[in-house]
Formats: structure tokens, C-alpha cells, sequence
């Protein structure tokens, strides 16, 4: 049940997104543009953070000076 | 007429408590995005150090936005009290983006808001990241509902007016909320907030790593920012672009004034000025230096189009006030005996009503029937002047924000690489760059303000509405009291804010990411605790 639960909720999800896509691609392109490109720069930001973390922990196991 | 003082100093007080306020909106648009993003690193490693950079900088956060909210609501005050005119004849369709951003957008981000400052002991990881998201979402969607009104003045879709109650009425929400120059304006603004708390958290970073403080903490906090801010920028300048392209087709004054096109521009060997001096008196440039075959491609996407200048405008500003002139006296006739044959005449010359209002600072007496024809060429004359923008604050407000922007690319480029290839500390240069560029976004964001308001003028809603006609009736003793009295609170407001800001950053994340010991959750509500009645502060 829970897991219907969830399946539902995340399909809502995805159905409110197509449909907040289809409309702001239709009538509003530099609205959906900036949905993206918003969602980017995040996505961009929060990996860059990650390979900081693989970097450093590559450096530690190299026995090297730790990332700045 | 109202007060040619009376109006300047509402300008001027609109203009500064615009300014002022959006000092600090860029750094809330910005900010709150790069919190969820170093929220979602935490939530996605788990490191401690990734909620410590979200506490600190969310301090600093909380900090600014107290103060934006402070000074933003007065500007919605200033509508009625200082643009009652102007309230009057469009407030149904203006009023309705700002009553939404009140109701929907800032309710939603206040409310939230508190959840993120004081929820990290009440609500799991996913639930609070949730609530960091919101918060970035409702500030943006703030600054939308804003820009969507402004988009309003800069192009009035939506509305059409009405010579029975002389407004203007809604005709269309979706006109107005997709208007192309509201959404290409809303995006520009919003991805500028984010180079602005970009640039402040790499800059602060920058501070810490030159003087070896907060090593670990600020290296990750450089590296978020670094990145964010390069794509940021990068899609700022392409929005510029899209912004220009709308004001080629929208608002060919306000795009003559900002290129310092005397006149007409012929693709494709037509020089975009990199320097001039431009003389508004004598319309002309003192000097110009210019690139040949940049303005056409860069301004219209094509080669070979004609791009409107100066002259040529102001010729067509002539034929557009002598069909205005006809379609506000035929308002007058239609207002007086409410003849068909009368509003017949007015719709015919509708479009051009606000050319008609704007001869009227020209006419005898104000009254446009008083024209006779020897009067005709000389009113046609000063109204055409008149509806130029000033070419040189435009031409260089629009110049000092462009040279920034790329000014800033060069700044985040320099910072990204030396951080992606760890070696950031060997180059304090890119460091003190960083460090000093911190209050540049916002001053840039300050001159596209400037050039979109400038370039706008000699209306208040575009094409419609001239700015004269706009203001209240106040007396000059009443507006240079006001004025005098926001300038002394707001200066209040400046060095608050500073000396928090300052204090804050120089104090470090280090007194900031202890973490208060959780309070002990009660078995049952706090409400429902004995004595709770007695002593509800406990």
C-alpha cells in the first residue's frame, strides 16, 4: 500500500512537470527556460561539490596536499 | 498640469527607493538557490561540513532578506501615494500581478522561510531540503509577479482602454503573466540575482582561503559559487540578448537611445559604438569610437535590416501625435455627449492616444483644440523631442552593465578552472579579483535598472501613459519631507545592513556551525503539557 502510495504521488509528480512543461514550452519559452536552466545551474553546482569531494578523497589516498 | 517639480521629485524618490531596495533582492534570488544546492550535497554525502556552509551562508541570507522586505513594501505604497494618476488609470491590471505576489509569492516564501531557519531539528533531511527549495522558488516567484507588472509598463498587453471609465481593463491574465517582454525580463533578473550571490559567496570564500582561514569550508563554498556564477553569466548575457531583440520590436526608442543611434543603422556594415559621448541637446555625438558589421547581427539577428534611429523616430512620433491629438478629442466629445459617431473617431486613433497626451504638455493651455495649425509644427516638433529617452544616461548605464557582465564571465571562468584543477591558493590574483568584485553584480543589476527605467521614459506605461501626467498632486514642501525622511531611514537601513553583513562574514562559519543542542522533544504537544497555560513561554 505504501508503495502505491508513493507510485501515485511521484506519477502526479511527473504529470504536473509534463504538463507545467507543455504549457510553459507552448506560451512561455523563457519561463520554461528558466525552469531548466535553473534545475542546470543547481545540478552543475551540486556535482562540482561532489568532484570535490572524489578529488580529495583521491588526493588523501595519494598521500598529496588535499584540494583547494 | 501637475508640478513639473512635483514629478521630478517622485521620480527621483520612486528611482532611489527602487535602487535601494534592489540592492538587496539579488543577493535573496541568488542565495537561496546556492543554499539549496549546498543543502542537496549535504543530503546527497551527508558531510557535516556542506550543513555548516547552508547555516553559515544562510545566515548571511536571513540577514538580507530582512532588510529587502523591509524596504520593498514601501515602494508598493508609493504606487498610491506618490502615482496616484498613474494607479488610477491602469491599477485593475497592474494591481493584480502585485496582489498575487502578496497573496501567492510572498506569503509562501515567508512562511517557508522560518521553516528553514529554525526546522533542522523538527523535520527529516529530504523534508527540510524541501523547504530550501521552496524558499529559492517563492523568492523567484516574487521577482516574477513583479516583472510581470513591470513588463506591463514596458508593454501593455493584456489591457485595453476603456473611454467609458478612462482606464485601462484587463482583457487578457494570460496576455499579461506571457507577455514576451515580462518573461524574457523575469529570467534576466532573476538568473543577475544569481551571479550577485554568486559572486558574494565567492568573493567572502576568497577572503578566507587569502588570509588561510576556514580552509576547508571555504575551498567548497568557492568551488559551488565558482560554477554556479560561470553558467549564471553565461545565460544572463543570452537573455541581454533576447532582452534587446524585444526592445528592437517593442521599444525601438528606448534600443536607439541605448545604441546612441542618431540615425538609422543599414545592415550590414553599420558600426555598434564601443565608446561615444552622446550630446542630447544638440543630438549628435561629441565623439564616437564604433565596430563596423556588430550592431545589425548583434541587435536584430539578421544582416541586412534597417535599425530605426533617432531622427527617423521622432519623424514617426510626429505622425503617431497628430492621430493622437484626433483620438483624445474625440474622447473629450465622446466623454461630453457619449456619441456614437465621437467613440467611432476615437477607436479609429486609439492606438496613438498617448502621443495625444503627451502633445498636451505643448498645448495652449494644455487644451489640444487650441492648436491651430500655425502652432501644429512646433507642438508636433517638442512632443517628438520629447518622446526620446536621455541618449546619454541611456547609451551609458546600458554600457557599464554589459562591460560588467563580461567583466564577471572572465572572474567565475578564472575561478572555476583554478579550482576544478585544485589550484586555487597558487593564484591569489584570481582570489583578491574575486574578493573585490563582490558588490559588482548588484551595481550592475542597479544600471540595468536604470537603463530599463531610463529608456522607458517619457512614459510610464509605454506608449500610453506619459510620466507627467502619472504623478500625484502633492506640493513640494510634502514630496522633499518624504524624500528627505527615506534617505535618512534607509541610510539607517545601509549601515545595519553592512555592519551585520560585515560582522557575519569577518566572524567566520567557525562561531556559526556549532550546532545548539537539539531541544528535548516532549512526549506530547507542548500545549497539552501541565502548566503550559500558566507559563507559555516555557
Amino acid at each position: 500500500m505504501k508503495d502505491l502510495v508513493k507510485f501515485g504521488a511521484l506519477a502526479i509528480v511527473l504529470l504536473t512537470a509534463l504538463l507545467l512543461a507543455v504549457v510553459a514550452g507552448d506560451y512561455g519559452p523563457w519561463y520554461f527556460a528558466w525552469l531548466v536552466g535553473t534545475t542546470m545551474i543547481v545540478l552543475i553546482a551540486v556535482s562540482s561539490a561532489v568532484l570535490f569531494e572524489t578529488q580529495e578523497a583521491n588526493s588523501l589516498a595519494a598521500h598529496k596536499e588535499p584540494v583547494r | 498640469m501637475i508640478d513639473p517639480t512635483v514629478v521630478n521629485l517622485s521620480r527621483l524618490q520612486f528611482a532611489l527607493t527602487a535602487l535601494y531596495h534592489f540592492q538587496f533582492v539579488p543577493l535573496t534570488l541568488g542565495l537561496s538557490f546556492i543554499l539549496a544546492a549546498m543543502e542537496t550535497v549535504y543530503v546527497i554525502t551527508g558531510k557535516q561540513i556542506y550543513k555548516d556552509m547552508t547555516l553559515f551562508w544562510g545566515k548571511l541570507f536571513g540577514i538580507n532578506f530582512a532588510i529587502g522586505v523591509a524596504t520593498g513594501l514601501t515602494m508598493e505604497f508609493e504606487f498610491g501615494t506618490n502615482w496616484s494618476m498613474y494607479s488610477h488609470f491602469v491599477g485593475d491590471v497592474f494591481g493584480t500581478p502585485l496582489a498575487i505576489e502578496g497573496l501567492m509569492a510572498f506569503f509562501m516564501e515567508s512562511t517557508f522561510v522560518g521553516l528553514m531557519f529554525f526546522g533542522w531539528d523538527r523535520l527529516s533531511k529530504p523534508a527540510h531540503l524541501a523547504v530550501t527549495y521552496i524558499v529559492a522558488l517563492a523568492s523567484n516567484l516574487s521577482a516574477l509577479w513583479i516583472l510581470i507588472a513591470n513588463g506591463f509598463m514596458q508593454d501593455p498587453a493584456g489591457a485595453r482602454f476603456d473611454p467609458t471609465t478612462m482606464r485601462m481593463q484587463f482583457k487578457s491574465f494570460s496576455a499579461l503573466v506571457f507577455s514576451p517582454d515580462a518573461q524574457a525580463k523575469f529570467v534576466h533578473t532573476s538568473i543577475a540575482g544569481y551571479v550577485s550571490g554568486a559572486m558574494f559567496v565567492m568573493g567572502i570564500s576568497a577572503y578566507y582561503l587569502l588570509r588561510k582561514q576556514h580552509r576547508e569550508f571555504a575551498a567548497r563554498s568557492f568551488r559551488i559559487a565558482a560554477l554556479f556564477g560561470l553558467i549564471s553569466t553565461l545565460a544572463v548575457v543570452t537573455l541581454g540578448d533576447a532582452l534587446g531583440r524585444m526592445d528592437d520590436l517593442l521599444q525601438p526608442t528606448k534600443l536607439a537611445a541605448m545604441e546612441g543611434l542618431w540615425h538609422s543603422a543599414k545592415g550590414p556594415a553599420a558600426p555598434w559604438k564601443l565608446f561615444a559621448l552622446p550630446d542630447d541637446a544638440k543630438q549628435r555625438d561629441a565623439f564616437s569610437i564604433g565596430i563596423p558589421y556588430v550592431l545589425t547581427p548583434l541587435v536584430a539577428h539578421e544582416w541586412n535590416t534597417t535599425i530605426p534611429g533617432i531622427y527617423a523616430l521622432e519623424r514617426a512620433a510626429k505622425a503617431k501625435t497628430v492621430s493622437g491629438i484626433k483620438a483624445i478629442i474625440a474622447l473629450k466629445s465622446f466623454g461630453a455627449s457619449h456619441d456614437p459617431a465621437a467613440l467611432a473617431a476615437f477607436r479609429k486613433h486609439e492606438n496613438d492616444m498617448g502621443y495625444g497626451f503627451l502633445a498636451q504638455r505643448y498645448a495652449p493651455d494644455q487644451n489640444l483644440s487650441a492648436i491651430t495649425p500655425a502652432l501644429l509644427p512646433a507642438v508636433l516638433a517638442k512632443t517628438a523631442r520629447a518622446s526620446i529617452p536621455n541618449v546619454f544616461v541611456e547609451f551609458w548605464s546600458f554600457r557599464i552593465m554589459v562591460g560588467l557582465g563580461v567583466a564577471f564571465i572572465v572572474v567565475f571562468a578564472f575561478g572555476a578552472y583554478y579550482s576544478l584543477k585544485n589550484e586555487l591558493e597558487k593564484h591569489p590574483l584570481v582570489m583578491k579579483a574575486a574578493m573585490l568584485a563582490i558588490p559588482l553584480p548588484i551595481l550592475a543589476c542597479e544600471f540595468g535598472w536604470v537603463t530599463a527605467e531610463n529608456g522607458r521614459q517619457p512614459w510610464t506605461v509605454y506608449g500610453w501613459l506619459p510620466t507627467f501626467q502619472s504623478a500625484s498632486s502633492h506640493g513640494i514642501g510634502y514630496m522633499i519631507f518624504s524624500l528627505v525622511g527615506f534617505v535618512l531611514l534607509y541610510s539607517l537601513f545601509i549601515a545595519a545592513e553592512l555592519y551585520l553583513m560585515f560582522k557575519y562574514a569577518r566572524l567566520g562559519p567557525g562561531e556559526h556551525a556549532v550546532q545548539p543542542k537539539p531541544l528535548p522533544v516532549p512526549a506530547r504537544p507542548v500545549f497539552g503539557q501541565p502548566g503550559y497555560a500558566n507559563k507559555p513561554w516555557q
